[in-house]
C-alpha cells in the first residue's frame, strides 16, 4: 500500500516535542548542533583559510586559521595561471547536458520499469541493479577502448554519452514511480489517454521531487567528475575544472593555496543549486517508496 | 534453467570476441632489435609532430626547445599534448591501450618506460641511432640504464641528479664549516645531529629525508653492488638504521608527520627550518624563482652527494627523462630527427639556459647553467659527476617490485615494524614477485 | 481491486496478444532511450570486464584464455586476503554507524529549531565538498603531532596518543571515521524524507494511549521507518564495499596495506601491474560477495521491513 505524494508534507514529528518544552533540553539540542555543524564545516573553513596563504605556509605547523598577510589576490591568479574560464564552462556545459539526458531517460525508462508490463522487464530491470555492484575502475580500460573505437575520445560527447544513461537515475526514478497508486493511472487509460500521454500528462508534473533529487545527485556527480574527464579529454580547450585544479600539482612542487581557492570557487554553483532543489529534496526521496 | 544458458551462451560469445581480436595492436614486431627503417634525409613536406608531456605552462624548456628546433625546419609543426604531472604515466598508458597515435611520448619514469617497452607499444632505437652515428657515452651512462636486453627505447634529454642543499645562515650561526664536496654519509649523519637545535616551532632540523622511498634507498644503491631489485635486501639495513635513528633521535622529521601533513620539503627548506636537504637537482630552479618571489631571502648553497665509504665523490643517484617513438606513429622518421635534435647539444643548451640539467652535461652546457642568474657559485662543482646511477633499473617487473618496496618503507620509516622485520618482509615479497 | 482488471478479460484471445504486442512495443520505446545507451556503453563493457577474469591480458597485447589461473592465483595471494580483510573490516565499521549517526540527526533535524535550514545544509556539505579538500583537512586534524585532535588528547593527560594515518593499527580506524563524517549527511536526508511519511494521527493516538516518547519512538517511528532502513542498508552496504577514492587520497592503502581495500587492489593490478585479467577476477570477487548480501537482504526483508 502506498501513501498518495500529496501526503508527504508534513510537519515536524511529534514523537520528540516533549522533550523540547523543557529548556534546558533544546539549548543541549542547539549547542550539540552547533558543535557538529562546526565540525562539518571544518574543512570548508581550512578550505577558506588556506587559499588566502602562500602556498609554502599552508601546511605550516601549528595550523594558523587567520593568515596574517591574506593573499586575495590568489583568487585573481586562478584565473590568470590557467584557463579557468573556460575549464568553467566546459564543466558547466556537460553538467547541463548530462543532467538533462539523465532526467529524461532515466525517469522514461524508470516509468516503464514501475508501471508497464512487458516481456524482459525483471531481468534488465535486475541488470540495471547488478551493474551497480561493479566498480567503475574495472571496467574503465574495455570501455575506454570501444570509445576509441567509435573515435569518440577527445570530445565531450564521449563523457556525454557515458554518464546520461546511468543505473542509478532509473532505479530512483522506478522507487519513485512505484509510489504512485495505480487508480490514476487506470482511470487515465480509461478515458483513452496513451501511455505516452500518461507520461506527460501525470507522472511527469507528479514527480518533480524525485526529478529535483535526481538533479542534484547527477549535477553533483558531474561537477566533481575527476577520472571522466582525466582519461577521455586530451585538448587543452575541452577540460574541466577538476582536471583544471591538478594543473595546479607540478612534478616537483603543488600550489596547494591555488587550488583551494579554486575549489572554492568551483562550489559555489554546486551550493546554489542544491539551495534552490533542496525544498523539493526532503520531499522527493520520501516519495520514493521508501516509506512504503 | 533458461536463464543460465542465456548468460552461458553470452559469456562465451564473448569470451570468443575477446580472444579474437584482442586490441589495436601495434603496427611494428614485438622487441626485437629491428627498429625502424635506416633514416634516410627529412624531406620538406610538412610534417605535424604530436607530443605527450606534463606541466606544459609552467616548464619553460618544452617550448623552448622546440621553437629552437622549428626554426631550422619550418616544415615541421609539433603540438604538444598535455598531461598532468601527477596522473601522466596512467592517462599515458590508457591513450596507448586505445591505440593513441601520438608520435613522442615523453618518457617520465622508469617504471613507466618498463610498462611501454614490455607492451611494445615504444620502438628500439637501436638502428637509427647506428645509422646516425650517434656517441651514447656523452650521456654519461645514462643510455646503459636505458638499455635492455640490448635494446634501447627512448633517448634522455633531461637528467637531474642527487646533490646536497644547505642553508648558510643556520651554518653561520652554528659557527660550523659548510659541507664539502667530499662527505660520507657517516659524516652527513654527524653534522646534522650538530645542527639541530631548539624545540616546538623553532626547532631546527639537522636534514630533511622527504617522503620518497628514494631518499633513503638511493644511499643503498651508491655503490653500485646492488640494485633496488635484488634478492636479499640486508644490504639496506645499515642506511635504514641510521635514518630510522635520526628519525627517533628527532634529527630529522619523522616520517608519519610530513605524510599526514602533506609537507613538502621546499616548504620547509623555505622556511628556513632545516640545515641540510639530499634533493635533485631540479630544486635550484624552485630555489631560484623563490628568491625571485620574495618568498626565500636566506643564503643557500650546494654540495655534492654525500657518498658511503670507499665511494669516490662525484658518484650519486639521478633521474632521467626521456623521449620514445610511440610504436603506432606515422611518422616515426621525422619524431626521430626531433628526438634527435631535443637530446643532441642544442636541445642540451636551451634545457640548461632555462635552468635544468640536460642528459648531455658537456663543459660548455654546465658552463652556461652555472652562470645562470641565482645559481650558487658552487654549483659547478657541485654538479660534476663521476657516476650516476639510476634509483630503479629497468626490469620488466619493476612496477611491482617498486610498489612492494614503497609498502615495506613506509612500514619502516612509521616505525609500524623494525628496520630488520621490514628488510626481512621485503626479501620476501619481492622474491615471490620475480618467481611468477 | 476494481472492475478495470477484468475488462482486458472480455477481449478475444487475438486481440489480447496484439494488445501485449502494442504493450511491449509501447514500454521498450520508454526503456530504449535509456537503455540504448546504458547497454552499449556500460553494460556491454562491464561484461567484458568480467569475462576478463578468465583471460590474460596486459592492456596492449593480445587477450589469451586463462581459464581458472587468475582465480588459483587469488587464492595464494597474500594482498588479496589482506585486502579482502580490510575491506570487510571498513564495511561492518561504516555501515553501522553511518546508519544510526544519520537516523540520529535525522530525528534531531526534525524537531522545531530555529535554523533547521542552515543545519541541515551543513550537514549535507561534506558530501559536495571536494575529496582533495576532505582528506587534507582530516589529515591535518588528526596529524600525529601537531593536529588538534592529537593535542586536545596530550592536554587531557593521555598518553602516546595514537598515530592515526601513520599507524598501521589506527590508519583504518581514521579512515572509517571521516567516512562517517562524510556520509551521515546525505543518508539523514533520506531519513528526514521518511520521517514526513509517517502519517501524524500514529502518534496522536498514541498520545491519547499515554504513550512516552520513548515508547513512541520504539513502537511508531522505527517500525515506521524500516523501509527507509532497508534502502540506505543497501545502498551504503554497496558503496562501502566499492570504496576507493577516499582511501585512496587518504592513505593511498597504507601505511604499507593496513588500508588496502579490494577495489585499491583491483585498480593495483590493472594500472600499476597491467594485469587486467587478474584485477577482473578480484573484481569479480567483489562483484559476487556483494550480490550474495544485497540478496540476503532482500530475503530478509520480508521479516523485518514493515510497509504500511
Amino acid at each position: 500500500m502506498h501513501s498518495l505524494p500529496e501526503q508527504t508534507q508534513r510537519g515536524e514529528n511529534d514523537m520528540l516535542t516533549f522533550r523540547f518544552r523543557a529548556g534546558a533540553g533544546k539549548v543541549a539540542v542547539y549547542v550539540l548542533l552547533c558543535a557538529l555543524a562546526a565540525l562539518m564545516l571544518l574543512p570548508f573553513l581550512w578550505m577558506i583559510s588556506a587559499s588566502l596563504k602562500l602556498d609554502k605556509d599552508v601546511f605550516r605547523f601549528p595550523i594558523q586559521w587567520i593568515p596574517t598577510v591574506p593573499q586575495w589576490n590568489n583568487y585573481v591568479k586562478i584565473w590568470t595561471q590557467i584557463p579557468f574560464l573556460t575549464f568553467f564552462a566546459n564543466t558547466a556545459k556537460l553538467t547541463i547536458i548530462i543532467t538533462l539526458l539523465q532526467l529524461f531517460t532515466s525517469s522514461f525508462a524508470g516509468y516503464a520499469f514501475a508501471k508497464l508490463e512487458f516481456k524482459g522487464r525483471d531481468l534488465i530491470f535486475l541488470a540495471y541493479i547488478a551493474s551497480i555492484a561493479i566498480p567503475w575502475q574495472s571496467y574503465m580500460v574495455p570501455q575506454f577502448i570501444m570509445m576509441r573505437k567509435f573515435d569518440l575520445v577527445d570530445k565531450h560527447t564521449a563523457l556525454i554519452l557515458l554518464q546520461a544513461f546511468s543505473a542509478f537515475g532509473v532505479f530512483l526514478m522506478r522507487q519513485f514511480f512505484i509510489s504512485i497508486p495505480n487508480d490514476i493511472i487506470d482511470a487515465a487509460r480509461i478515458d483513452g489517454l496513451s501511455e505516452y500521454g500518461i507520461y506527460f500528462q501525470i507522472m511527469l508534473p507528479l514527480s518533480q521531487p524525485a526529478l529535483a533529487t535526481l538533479t542534484i545527485f547527477t549535477a553533483v556527480f558531474v561537477w566533481n567528475d575527476f577520472m571522466g574527464p582525466l582519461i577521455y579529454l586530451n585538448t587543452q580547450s575541452l577540460k574541466t575544472i577538476q582536471l583544471g585544479l591538478r594543473m595546479f600539482i607540478m612534478q616537483y612542487s603543488a600550489n596547494y593555496a591555488l587550488i583551494m581557492a579554486a575549489s572554492l570557487v568551483s562550489l559555489i554553483p554546486v551550493t546554489i543549486l542544491f539551495l534552490t532543489f533542496q525544498r523539493f529534496f526532503v520531499e522527493g526521496v520520501a516519495s520514493t517508496g521508501i516509506k512504503g | 534453467m533458461k536463464r543460465l544458458y542465456t548468460f552461458l551462451t553470452i559469456f562465451v560469445l564473448f569470451s570468443l570476441v575477446l580472444t579474437a581480436c584482442g586490441t589495436p595492436a601495434p603496427t611494428t614486431q614485438p622487441a626485437a632489435p629491428v627498429g625502424g627503417a635506416p633514416v634516410e634525409a627529412p624531406t620538406d613536406a610538412p610534417v605535424t609532430l604530436k607530443m605527450v608531456a606534463w606541466d606544459i605552462s609552467t616548464t619553460p624548456y618544452w617550448q623552448a626547445v622546440i621553437d629552437a628546433y622549428v626554426a631550422k625546419n619550418p616544415n615541421v609543426t609539433i603540438e604538444l599534448i598535455d598531461v598532468s604531472s601527477a596522473e601522466y604515466q596512467d592517462k599515458v598508458n590508457i591513450m596507448l591501450s586505445g591505440g593513441d597515435e601520438s608520435d613522442i611520448i615523453t618518457v617520465k619514469d622508469i617504471p613507466g618506460y618498463s610498462a611501454m617497452l614490455t607492451r611494445n607499444q615504444i620502438i628500439p632505437l637501436n638502428s637509427y641511432i647506428e645509422t646516425d652515428g650517434l656517441d651514447l657515452s656523452a650521456y654519461s651512462g645514462a643510455a646503459e640504464e636505458l638499455t635492455y636486453e640490448g635494446s634501447i627505447y627512448a633517448l634522455p634529454f633531461r637528467s637531474d641528479i642527487w646533490i646536497l642543499y644547505y642553508n648558510k645562515d643556520i651554518f653561520d650561526k652554528a659557527g660550523i664549516a659548510y659541507p664539502d664536496n667530499d662527505m660520507t654519509w657517516a659524516e652527513y649523519e654527524d653534522l646534522a645531529r650538530k645542527l639541530t637545535s631548539g624545540t616546538g616551532a623553532d626547532k631546527v632540523y639537522g636534514a630533511h629525508h622527504h617522503t620518497w622511498r628514494s631518499t633513503v634507498q638511493l644511499a643503498t644503491v651508491q655503490d653500485g653492488k646492488n640494485t633496488v631489485i635484488a634478492t636479499d635486501y640486508s644490504f639496506m639495513k645499515p642506511i635504514y638504521d641510521m635514518i630510522v635513528g635520526m628519525q627517533k633521535d628527532g634529527i630529522i622529521m619523522d616520517y608519519g608527520s610530513l605524510k599526514a601533513g602533506s609537507i613538502h620539503y621546499s616548504g620547509v627548506f623555505k622556511n628556513e627550518q632545516i640545515a641540510m636537504l639530499p634533493m635533485g637537482s631540479w630544486f635550484i630552479g624552485t630555489m631560484i624563482a623563490a628568491k625571485n618571489a620574495g618568498e626565500a631571502d636566506f643564503n643557500w648553497g650546494v654540495a655534492k652527494f654525500p657518498h658511503p665509504e670507499g665511494v669516490t665523490a662525484g658518484t650519486t643517484a639521478g633521474t632521467l627523462t626521456s623521449l620514445a617513438i610511440n610504436a603506432n606513429s606515422e611518422n616515426k622518421d621525422a619524431a626521430w630527427d626531433f628526438i634527435k635534435f631535443y637530446s643532441g647539444v642544442e636541445g642540451a643548451k636551451a634545457l640548461a639556459k632555462t635552468g635544468n640539467l640536460p642528459a648531455l652535461r658537456t663543459a660548455e652546457v654546465l658552463d652556461i647553467f652555472a652562470s645562470l642568474e641565482g645559481v650558487p657559485a658552487e654549483a659547478t662543482e657541485a654538479l660534476q659527476t663521476v657516476t650516476v646511477r639510476l634509483e630503479l633499473p629497468m626490469h620488466p617487473k619493476v612496477g611491482a617490485v617498486e610498489q612492494i618496496l614503497n609498502e615495506e618503507h613506509e612500514l619502516i620509516m612509521t616505525q609500524s615494524v623494525s628496520v630488520d622485520e621490514g628488510i626481512a618482509s621485503m626479501t620476501r615479497r619481492v622474491a615471490e614477485a620475480l618467481a611468477e | 481491486m476494481d472492475a478495470m482488471q477484468f475488462t482486458h478479460l472480455n477481449k478475444t484471445a487475438s486481440g489480447a496478444r496484439r494488445k501485449t504486442l502494442t504493450q511491449n512495443l509501447v514500454a521498450y520505446s520508454f526503456i530504449l532511450p535509456n537503455l540504448l545507451g546504458f547497454a552499449t556503453f556500460t553494460l556491454i563493457p562491464m561484461a567484458f570486464s568480467l569475462v576478463l577474469a578468465f583471460m590474460h591480458w596486459d592492456g596492449a597485447n593480445v587477450v589469451t584464455w586463462a581459464g581458472l589461473d587468475n582465480f588459483k592465483e587469488l587464492i595464494s595471494d597474500e594482498t588479496f586476503r589482506i585486502a579482502l580483510g580490510n575491506t570487510f573490516y571498513y564495511v561492518i565499521g561504516t555501515v553501522p554507524p553511518t546508519m544510526l549517526a544519520s537516523l540520529g540527526l535525522a530525528l534531531l533535524l526534525n524537531q522545531p529549531l530555529r535554523g533547521r535550514d542552515f543545519f541541515r545544509t551543513t550537514f549535507f556539505f561534506p558530501y559536495v565538498a571536494s575529496l582533495v579538500a576532505v582528506a587534507v583537512v582530516w589529515n591535518m586534524l588528526f596529524h600525529p603531532a601537531m593536529g588538534p585532535v592529537n593535542q586536545l588528547l596530550t592536554a587531557l593527560g593521555v598518553d602516546g596518543a595514537p598515530r592515526w594515518t601513520a599507524s598501521v593499527d589506527w590508519a583504518m580506524p581514521t579512515v572509517i571515521m571521516a567516512s562517517i563524517w562524510k556520509g551521515m549527511g546525505y543518508y539523514m536526508v533520506i531519513y528526514l524524507a521518511a520521517l514526513q511519511g509517517i502519517p501524524s494521527y500514529l502518534y496522536e493516538a498514541a498520545e491519547i494511549d499515554g504513550a512516552n516518547a520513548w515508547q513512541k519512538l520504539r513502537y511508531i517511528t522505527l517500525p515506521m521507518l524500516t523501509p527507509a532502513t532497508f534502502f540506505v542498508s543497501i545502498m551504503l552496504t554497496i558503496a562501502s564495499f566499492k570504496v576507493f577514492d577516499l582511501i585512496l587520497v587518504m592513505t593511498g592503502g597504507g601505511p604499507g596495506r593496513a588500508t588496502n581495500v579490494l577495489v585499491i587492489h583491483t585498480y593495483n593490478m590493472a594500472f600499476r601491474q597491467f594485469r587486467f585479467g587478474y584485477s577482473s577476477a578480484i573484481a569479480m570477487v567483489l562483484f559476487i560477495i556483494v550480490l550474495i548480501i544485497t540478496i540476503v537482504q532482500f530475503r530478509l526483508e520480508k521479516r523485518w521491513v514493515s510497509y504500511m
